[in-house]
């Protein structure tokens, strides 16, 4: 009971982080009117979500190494006041005066950073904790909150800031994370008390070098794929240098990771042609993961013209399709095998991507039956994300004995998160660019403010409508590159070895 | 006068500040700007520009008669920024992602003139000195300036002479703060029940720029 408990709190703290991945999409409009960013401005929103990203991506490799010399508790307490921090400080934006754009986009970077190093702790706890079969499945409820948070986020936040419309409102959110987090701690604390864990191992050390590099590689990236001007161009004005020192830096980081990594991870994984598809394929489920979280939201409340609440509510019946795909996924997966399983998955969201790339403006009035067809497109796309989630995170730990699995599905959860990072950069840049080549700049003679407002309104809807069918296909293309890719580099049924 | 309040500090003395004359020596320093920027803001209550709620309004001012405002409005929780700009006696109207329109004088009439809020006559320089109950409150430093806080009442007609389409239903309580060495006016916070149906608003006037180099956009429709 000791274990299922501290294994708890620390799913739970690792559940409330994931959360607030994508928490903002739904009250992004609010959170800029308040500091009074008018929506010509929208791109300087793309930080806010990619600075989370970005600090999820640096702090998750790091960490878990970090916690050997440091020990599971003391590190995790770190992560949480860390991303306890970063929440006040998104909870202040536009408070102060010196709070502004930067102020959030550094909150969210450190919540990034305390959320992120909280996946491989929980990975590690897990570890610490089970061995054997007991191992595996405690390694995959850790994983499949992390999961859960993510994609819920949206809707979470969206809930809760309408609940809490007088206490607050999008504020709220960010400050509920402090008592969370207390809770989650101290719970934790105590809990581990009771409970014998690994000693430290003083020989381990963190790598600030690489630290610094993956920290320096990403923030290049996301300024070169930075939209500054998108009304003249889709790329920022520094694409090339700061594009390039980007890719030097992150090749010098992972030539580095390899070395340093190869007594962690053996060579013949690196090597293993399962491994890397895996891994693409993560990158390219992650990229169209993505849209649906971010766009989905969006394109309710651009086009559909759907409240905060409800734009988060649209997105109800692809949260319910990915755990039900996630477990009939887990099922098929025993019987036909992780290639097919994970290739058909993703082909299932590539098809209702196409089908959403059609979609009208008054989709939400169209039904099949009883059953509006696009609840029925986000349900089958959610399900293709679930089918295709947990064959991906299997085929590698299949791959890897039971002491590394830990380190294996921190892996797979940091090119998925990659993926995510680098598939809003590039598509919020070709996005808003396309969304200004759309619009134009039209010509408005109406009588009167009011009536030019309400035009332009309808042209702006049209332009964001026209935006995201073509981000739809681009999704889809994504879907099936990665089903094409599971399909030659995944091992067929019951054809897999550990290493 | 900076050098006897500094005296009086020192000696612990509560310094005597004509409230009338700081006022006063506020409208004469501010009746001589050619040029001004000032940033308004609703902190309380709700005021209505053409149907879409007030957030805030910034603009730099040209005087006699030139202005370039943002006016920044909420149509349910999406901001949009709308731009006039009044320049050689025409009005010019941008709303997001279009072009410059010229309005005509009946569609202009429903925008506030911001250069009409520094006119000699009727803007701050008239009103300034004219409200009663005027009070010293303390000396505050705003922004690096040390300056004189003072407290006054205006009645519905001063208020509405400084904007047209602020018109209260009662008298508004005001705060002004005033340079301390140069005299101008930096800040001023009015509260009344100007807000739309009469109801309570505060709206915060932050006023910078004087006589520095304003830029007044160039439209093309």
């Amino acid at each position: 009971m000791k274990r299922p408990l501290l294994l708890g709190l620390a799913g739970a703290g690792l559940f409330v982080a994931a959360l607030d991945a994508y928490v903002v999409v739904t009250l992004l409009p609010a959170m800029l009117g308040d500091v009074g960013l008018t929506i010509e401005r929208f791109e300087q929103a793309t930080p806010i979500i990619t600075g989370f990203l970005a600090g999820y991506v640096v702090a998750m490799p790091l960490l878990g190494a970090y916690s050997d010399v440091r020990g599971r508790i003391p590190v995790y307490g770190a992560c949480l006041v860390a991303f306890a921090a970063g929440s006040a400080m998104t909870a202040t934006f536009g408070v102060w005066s010196f709070a502004g754009l930067p102020w959030l986009v550094a909150g969210r970077f450190i919540q990034g950073l305390g959320g992120g190093g909280l996946v491989p702790l929980s990975l590690a706890l897990a570890a610490d904790l089970y061995v054997g079969r007991a191992r595996t499945v405690a390694l995959g409820s850790v994983a499949a909150l992390q999961e859960a948070g993510s994609v819920f986020g949206p809707l979470y936040g969206a809930t809760l800031a309408a609940a809490a419309a007088t206490a607050g409102g999008w504020r709220f959110v960010f400050w509920l994370n402090l008592p969370l987090t207390a809770i989650c701690g101290a719970g934790l604390v105590l809990a581990s008390r009771r409970v014998a864990l690994p000693d430290r191992d003083a020989t381990s050390s963190i790598d600030w070098l690489s630290a610094l590099a993956l920290g320096l590689g990403l923030g290049l990236l996301v300024l070169a794929l930075y939209p500054d001007d998108p009304e003249h161009r889709a790329a920022n004005s520094l694409l090339l240098p700061a594009g390039v020192a980007a890719l030097v830096v992150l090749v010098a980081y992972g030539w580095r990771q390899v070395h340093r990594l190869e007594p962690l991870i053996p060579r013949d994984l690196l090597r293993s042609r399962a491994f890397i598809g895996a891994t693409a394929a993560n990158l390219l489920v992650g990229g169209a993961l993505i849209v649906a979280l971010v766009d989905v939201p969006l394109l309710a409340r651009l086009v559909f013209k759907l409240n905060q609440l409800d734009s988060g509510l649209l997105l109800t019946q692809f949260l319910i399709g990915v755990p039900v795909g996630a477990a009939v996924g887990g099922l098929l997966a025993g019987r036909i095998g992780n290639r097919l399983t994970g290739a058909l998955g993703i082909a299932l969201s590539a098809a209702a991507f196409v089908q959403m790339s059609g979609w009208p403006a008054d989709e939400l009035s169209l039904h099949t039956g009883p059953l509006r067809q696009a609840d029925v497109a986000l349900a089958v796309c959610g399900l293709g994300f679930g089918l295709v989630i947990a064959p991906l995170t299997a085929a590698v730990l299949a791959l890897t004995r039971g002491q590394v699995h830990g380190l294996s599905t921190s892996l797979v959860v940091l090119a998925r998160t990659m993926g995510m990072l680098v598939g809003l950069s590039v598509l919020t840049a070709f996005g808003l660019h396309r969304f200004h080549q759309i619009l134009g700049t039209p010509v408005l003679t109406d009588p009167d403010l009011r009536a030019r407002v309400k035009h332009l309104e309808q042209l702006v809807a049209a332009a964001f409508l026209q935006e995201y069918r073509e981000i739809f296909v681009i999704a889809a293309a994504l879907c099936v590159a990665a089903a094409v890719v599971i399909a030659f580099a995944l091992p067929p049924a019951r054809k897999s070895g550990g290493i | 006068m900076a050098a006897a309040l500094a005296l009086m500090a020192c000696s612990g003395q509560q310094p005597s500040i004509d409230a009338a004359r700081v006022l006063r020596d506020g409208a004469a320093a501010m009746a001589q700007l050619k040029t001004v920027s000032a940033t308004l803001k609703l902190t309380k209550g709700t005021i209505s520009l053409q149907g879409f709620a007030l957030v805030s309004a910034k603009t730099s001012v040209r005087l006699p008669s030139d202005s370039d405002t943002v006016y920044t409005v909420k149509e349910q929780d999406v901001t949009i920024g709308i731009q006039v700009v009044i320049s050689a006696g025409h009005v010019y109207l941008h709303v997001p992602f279009s072009t410059f329109q010229e309005l005509t004088a009946t569609q202009a009439a429903a925008f506030p003139d911001m250069a009409k809020l520094f006119d000699s006559t009727t803007g701050l320089p008239a009103i300034i000195p004219a409200g009663s109950n005027q009070k010293y409150v303390s000396t505050d430093q705003l922004e690096g300036t040390s300056t004189y806080q003072v407290s006054t009442t205006y009645t519905p007609d001063q208020i509405h002479s400084l904007l047209a389409e602020l018109n209260s239903s009662g008298p508004v309580a005001a705060k002004v703060w005033v340079g301390v060495s140069d005299h101008l006016i930096r800040k001023a916070v009015l509260d009344g029940a100007f807000g739309d149906g009469g109801k309570q608003a505060v709206v915060e006037v932050s006023i910078t720029g004087f006589n520095a180099a304003v830029n007044i956009t160039s439209p093309t429709p």
